[in-house]
C-alpha cells in the first residue's frame, strides 16, 4: 500500500494532499513589484483589465472611450474609469545549500518550502526560479524562470536533485544570485542565517532589485535548544574551525539570548526593507508551517 | 605545641600529583568534540561571556580549580592534620577514672560524676589521633585495667561504657603503681586522672611521670550514714548510728538537712527518729536493742529533699545472740581460774561442777602447747614457747626483767609490769633482732632485757598470745595488774567472738569466715552475682570481694552458712569532700584549672570537604541544562 502511495506521489518533497491545498493558495506580497510582461498579478499602476479600480477627473488627452457616460449624464461632469493592470510577478527562491543546512533535516525543509512557494507562484501564473548555493566560487545551481502549471514537474525535479554541502555564506549567495537574476517580485530566502558576514548589504541589494524579501530561518532543534554540558570542543562543519567551551551548560542562557537577538535583528532588517521574516524549526510539522503559520503571518492566503 | 600539625607528613609527596593534574587538564585529553552547523552564535556567546563575566577566567578553569581543591583536600586528609590543643601530646596516655562510691553522686540534673567523667573521656577517645594510644584504668579501692594501650576507638568506647561505680572508697596508690608498671613497657610521660576530687589527699607514692589531675565539678549536697556499730551494755545492745552531711560550698549558706532514720530488725521496725543536721556536721543516734536472739539490723536513712548519693542511705549490722563467754583454763592455772571466777558472763571449763569440755571455746588460757588444737578464737599461752620460735629464743632459768611493753595494746591496757620478777628468762639467739620475730608474724608486746617476754600472733582468724614465762614462776599473779590482764584477755575474746562490740562491715572485702578446709563455696552478691570461692587449708574463706552494698550470702549448695551485710560507711565518700591538691611523697599535684584539651583530628573534615567538592563538580558539570525554550 505504501509502495502504491509512493509511486503515486507527484513529488517526493510534498504529499499530494499538500500539493492540492497549495495549488489553491496565493502569495501575498506587501509591495506590488511586477514585471512588464502580462500576467495575473495586479500591478500597482492602473491598467486595462476588465477589473474596475477607481474613477478620476477627465483631463484633456484622456481616451474618451474610458469616460463613464452614465456618470456624465447624471452629474454633467466627465469622469474617467480606471481599471486594474495585471502583470507578471517573479518569485525567486534562494535555497542555502551549504553544509550548515545539512543538520537534522534543515535542507530538506528548505527544499520543501521552496517547492511550496514555487508551486504557489506557478499556480498564480508567476515566473518562478530557484537558486541553490553550495560552494564559494562556484556559480549557484539554478532553475531558470518558468511559469504555468506545466512547469510544476520541472520545479519539483530540480529541487529533488539539488544536493547540499559546501561553504557558501548566505550573504555571498545572495550576491551571486543577483548577478544572474533579472525581474521584480518576491525573493524567498531559505537559510539558517548563521553567518559571520553582514546581511544588511545583500538585503539592500535585494530591495533595490525590486524583490520583496520573504526570509525564512530554518534552525534544527540542536541549534534552538542545544544540550551541551561540561568542557567541550565545538567544530564548525563548514570551516572546520573549532572553539573550546568550558562549562557549556552555564552558557546556554546566553546562547538563547543571542539566538533570539539574531532572530530579532533579522526581523528588523527585513521589515526595514518591506520584507518579512520567519524563524522555524526543521522539526516543526510542515502542514502547520504552510497552512497555519504562513497564513497567520499573512504571507499567503 | 607543635608548629607542624600533621601526623603522616610522609604523604606530602602526593602534592606532586598537582603537576600531572594541571598538565593533563591543559592538554585537554578528554575534551569531547562536537560538530555543529555554525560557530557564529557560539562565537558571539563566548565574546559576550568574556565581556560580561568578571569571573570568566575563573569559570573557564573552574573544573581545574575544583580538581586542584579536591586533590589538596585528599592529600591533606592523607597527611592526617590535627588541631593542636596547645598541650603537649602524649603518645601513650593512661586514663585513670575514679569509680569510687562518691562518683555515683548526682547533680541537680541527675547526672552522676562518673557520667561526667565518661563524657570527658569519650571526647578524648573521639579526638584520638592515629599515633596515640589510650589505656583506661578504673580506680576505686583497687585498680583495674580496662584496656591495653590501644587506638581502637570501639574497644575504648566499649570499655568506657562498662565502667560502673564500685561502692567502695577511693585509693589511688594501686592505680598509680599499675601505671608505673605499664611505663616499663611503653614510654609514659603523662597520666590523666578523672575524679570528683573525693580522694585521700596524701598518697604514698613517688610519681615517675606527670599526673594531670582533672577534677570534675561538684555534685549536689548529700547526707548519709557514716558509722554503724553496737556495743553490749548489760542485757542490751546500744546501736550507734552516725549521720553526716556535706559541707556548704564556701560563701553559701544552705538549709539544714532533714531526714528520718529508721531501724529495722529482721524486717520489723524497731525505731524511727527524725533528725535535722547542719551542713558539715554529724549527729549520733543511739537505738537500744535487746540482746535476746541474733538480729539482722538494717538502718535506713530517708532524706527529705535532694540527696546526691543513695548508696550511703542504708547500712546493715548483724548482732549475735547474747551468751556467756566460754573460757577453757586448766585447773593447774589456779591464778587465772581465780581471776576468771570473778568476771561476769564467763563460763569456765573445766567447770567446778565437773563439766570437763565444750565443743568450742571463746578463750583458751593454757600452759600446754597441745591445747592449740582446741576450737577457739583467742588463745593465751603461759610458759609456752612456740615451735617456730625455738631457733630464735631459748628459755633460761634465771631472772628476767621487763624493760618495756606496749601500754596501748588491748591485752596490757592498765597493766603495770614494772618490777615484776620473772624466774624464766627468754634469751634471743645470737644476732636475732626484733625484725626476725616480725618476719614470722609475731608482735612483741613485752620486751625483756635478753629477749621478748610476751608475743602476739594472728593467724587463721585466731588471736594467739604467748607469755614465754610461766606466771607461776613470776610475781605477776600477785600484782594488781594480773586480774586486769585476765579481764583484758576476756574482753579481747568477747571482741573476737562478737559479744562485746559489733562494727558495721564496709564494702571492699568480706570478713574472713572459718569454714571447712579446702572446700568450694558459693558467694551470692546482692546483685545476684554468684562467685565460687575455695577455702584455705585452715578453713579460712578470705579475700572475697564485696564491691556492692547489701547482703552477701555464703552458701554450701542450698544451705546458707553465713549472711553478711556490708555498707558504705565511709566518711570521706559521704562527705563528698574534695581536695585541690594531691600530696605525693616529694611533690604536690594540683587540680587542673580547665578540662584536658585534646588535639582534634581534622582529616575527617578534609575528607568530607573533598567529597562535597566531588559532588559539586559532578553536579555542576553534569547537570542537565534547564530553563530554555523548547519549541
Amino acid at each position: 500500500m505504501d509502495l502504491l502511495n509512493t509511486q503515486a506521489r507527484f513529488t517526493s518533497l510534498l504529499e499530494n494532499d499538500v500539493l492540492a491545498r497549495l495549488e489553491r493558495m496565493r502569495l501575498l506580497p506587501r509591495r506590488r513589484l511586477t514585471n512588464r510582461s502580462r500576467g495575473e498579478h495586479h500591478a500597482a499602476k492602473g491598467g486595462t483589465s476588465t477589473e474596475f479600480a477607481d474613477y478620476r477627473d477627465y483631463v484633456p488627452g484622456d481616451d474618451v472611450r474610458n469616460v463613464d457616460w452614465n456618470i456624465f449624464a447624471r452629474l454633467e461632469r466627465p469622469y474617467v474609469k480606471l481599471y486594474r493592470h495585471e502583470e507578471e510577478m517573479h518569485v525567486v527562491s534562494i535555497v542555502d545549500g551549504s553544509s550548515s543546512m545539512q543538520f537534522e533535516g534543515k535542507f530538506e525543509r528548505a527544499k520543501q518550502l521552496a517547492a511550496a512557494f514555487g508551486l504557489m507562484g506557478l499556480m498564480n501564473v508567476e515566473r518562478v526560479s530557484v537558486f541553490s548555493c553550495n560552494h564559494v566560487g562556484k556559480e549557484p545551481v539554478f532553475l531558470p524562470p518558468c511559469t504555468g502549471r506545466i512547469s510544476r514537474k520541472r520545479l519539483f525535479d530540480f529541487l529533488e536533485k539539488i544536493e547540499g554541502g559546501g561553504d557558501f555564506p548566505v550573504e555571498q549567495a545572495v550576491e551571486a544570485v543577483l548577478r544572474r537574476h533579472r525581474g521584480r517580485g518576491i525573493v524567498v530566502l531559505l537559510s539558517d542565517f548563521l553567518t559571520f558576514g553582514d546581511l544588511e548589504r545583500p538585503l539592500n541589494r535585494l530591495f533595490s532589485a525590486g524583490l520583496e524579501v520573504f526570509a525564512v530561518q530554518i534552525l534544527c532543534p540542536s541549534e534552538i535548544n542545544p544540550e551541551v554540558t561540561g568542557d567541550i570542543r565545538l567544530v564548525d562543519c563548514e570551516s572546520g574551525r573549532s572553539v573550546d567551551v568550558s562549562s557549556a551548560g552555564d552558557l546556554l542562557g546566553i546562547y538563547e539570548e543571542h539566538r533570539l537577538a539574531l532572530e530579532e535583528e533579522l526581523g528588523i532588517l527585513c521589515r526595514q526593507r518591506s520584507g518579512r521574516f520567519l524563524s522555524i524549526s526543521s522539526r516543526d510539522p510542515l502542514d502547520w508551517v504552510l497552512f497555519d503559520l504562513l497564513r497567520r503571518k499573512g504571507w499567503v492566503r | 605545641m607543635t608548629w607542624w600539625p600533621f601526623i603522616a607528613s610522609q604523604w606530602a609527596w602526593l602534592f606532586l600529583l598537582l603537576v600531572p593534574l594541571v598538565i593533563f587538564y591543559f592538554l585537554k585529553l578528554k575534551r569531547p568534540r562536537l560538530d555543529i552547523p555554525s560557530l557564529a552564535l557560539w562565537r558571539s556567546v563566548l565574546n559576550d561571556q568574556r565581556v560580561n563575566s568578571p569571573f570568566q577566567r575563573f569559570k573557564r578553569n573552574l573544573l581545574l580549580l575544583l580538581q586542584i581543591l579536591l586533590l589538596l583536600c585528599l592529600v591533606l586528609a592523607a597527611m592526617q592534620p590535627f588541631y593542636p590543643s596547645g598541650a603537649d601530646r602524649a603518645k601513650y596516655l593512661p586514663v585513670l577514672i575514679d569509680t569510687s562510691a562518691s562518683m555515683a553522686a548526682v547533680d541537680t540534673e541527675g547526672k552522676s560524676r562518673l557520667d561526667e567523667a565518661k563524657q570527658e573521656v569519650r571526647r578524648l577517645i573521639d579526638n584520638l589521633l592515629p599515633d596515640q594510644r589510650l589505656c583506661l584504668i578504673s580506680v576505686a579501692s583497687s585498680a583495674r585495667q580496662m584496656t591495653d594501650f590501644t587506638d581502637n576507638q570501639r574497644v575504648l568506647r566499649d570499655a568506657l561504657e562498662q565502667l560502673q561505680v564500685s561502692q567502695v572508697g577511693s585509693r589511688l596508690e594501686d592505680a598509680l603503681r599499675m601505671t608505673q608498671a605499664l611505663a616499663r613497657t611503653v614510654p609514659i610521660e603523662t597520666a590523666v586522672l578523672y575524679t570528683d576530687g573525693n580522694v585521700p589527699p596524701d598518697i604514698d607514692f613517688e610519681l615517675p611521670f606527670q599526673l594531670n589531675y582533672q577534677k570534675l565539678e561538684l555534685a549536689g549536697r548529700n547526707i548519709g550514714i557514716t558509722a554503724l556499730n553496737a556495743r553490749r551494755s548489760g542485757e542490751r545492745w546500744d546501736v550507734f548510728v552516725r549521720i553526716e552531711g556535706t559541707k556548704s560550698p564556701p560563701g553559701v549558706e544552705e538549709l539544714p538537712f532533714s531526714a528520718a532514720v529508721v531501724l529495722l530488725s529482721n524486717g520489723n521496725e524497731l525505731g524511727n527518729e527524725l533528725i535535722s543536721l547542719t551542713p558539715g556536721q554529724s549527729q549520733r543516734i543511739v537505738f537500744p536493742v535487746e540482746t535476746e536472739g541474733a538480729r539482722r539490723l538494717e538502718v535506713r536513712l530517708k532524706p527529705q529533699g535532694f540527696d546526691s548519693l543513695e548508696t550511703d542511705n542504708v547500712a546493715w549490722l548483724d548482732l549475735p545472740a547474747g551468751r556467756p563467754l566460754a573460757v577453757y583454763c586448766p585447773v593447774e592455772l589456779e591464778s587465772f581460774r581465780h581471776a576468771l571466777g570473778g568476771l561476769k558472763d564467763v563460763l569456765l571449763y573445766p567447770s567446778d561442777e565437773g563439766e570437763a569440755k565444750a565443743a568450742s571455746y571463746d578463750l583458751v588460757i593454757s600452759d600446754r602447747k597441745t591445747d592449740i588444737d582446741l576450737d577457739a578464737e583467742t588463745f593465751l599461752f603461759v610458759g609456752v614457747l612456740p615451735d617456730d620460735l625455738t631457733k630464735l629464743v631459748r628459755i633460761d632459768e634465771s631472772v628476767a626483767q621487763v624493760i618495756d611493753w606496749q601500754r596501748n595494746t588491748p591485752l596490757l591496757q592498765h597493766v603495770l609490769l614494772t618490777d615484776v620478777q620473772i624466774a624464766d628468762r627468754p634469751v634471743s639467739a645470737e644476732g636475732v633482732r626484733d625484725r626476725d620475730y616480725e618476719e614470722l608474724g609475731y608482735e612483741i608486746l613485752v620486751q625483756g632485757r635478753t629477749g621478748p617476754l610476751v608475743l602476739r600472733k594472728d593467724g587463721g582468724g585466731r588471736a594467739l598470745y604467748y607469755m614465754l614465762f610461766h606466771t607461776d614462776r613470776s610475781t605477776l599473779p600477785f600484782r594488781v595488774g594480773f586480774p586486769i590482764l585476765v579481764s583484758n584477755a576476756v574482753q579481747i575474746a568477747q571482741q573476737q567472738a562478737g559479744l562485746l562490740e559489733i562494727v558495721g562491715r564496709q564494702t571492699g572485702v568480706l570478713p574472713p569466715q572459718h569454714l571447712q578446709p579446702e572446700k568450694e563455696y558459693d558467694v551470692v552478691a546482692p546483685d545476684k552475682n554468684v562467685s565460687r570461692v575455695r577455702s584455705a587449708v585452715d578453713g579460712t574463706l578470705s579475700g572475697v570481694g564485696a564491691p556492692v552494698i547489701g547482703r552477701y550470702s555464703i552458701r554450701d549448695g542450698n544451705t546458707e552458712l553465713a549472711s553478711i551485710g556490708v555498707s558504705l560507711l565511709t566518711v570521706g565518700e559521704t562527705s563528698l569532700a574534695t581536695v585541690d591538691q594531691l600530696q605525693f611523697r616529694e611533690l604536690k599535684v594540683g587540680a587542673a584549672a580547665a578540662m584536658l584539651k585534646s588535639d582534634r583530628p581534622l582529616w575527617p573534615w578534609f575528607a568530607g570537604v573533598g567529597f562535597v567538592l566531588l559532588l559539586v563538580e559532578w553536579w555542576y558539570f553534569q547537570k542537565r541544562p534547564g530553563g530554555l525554550l523548547v519549541r
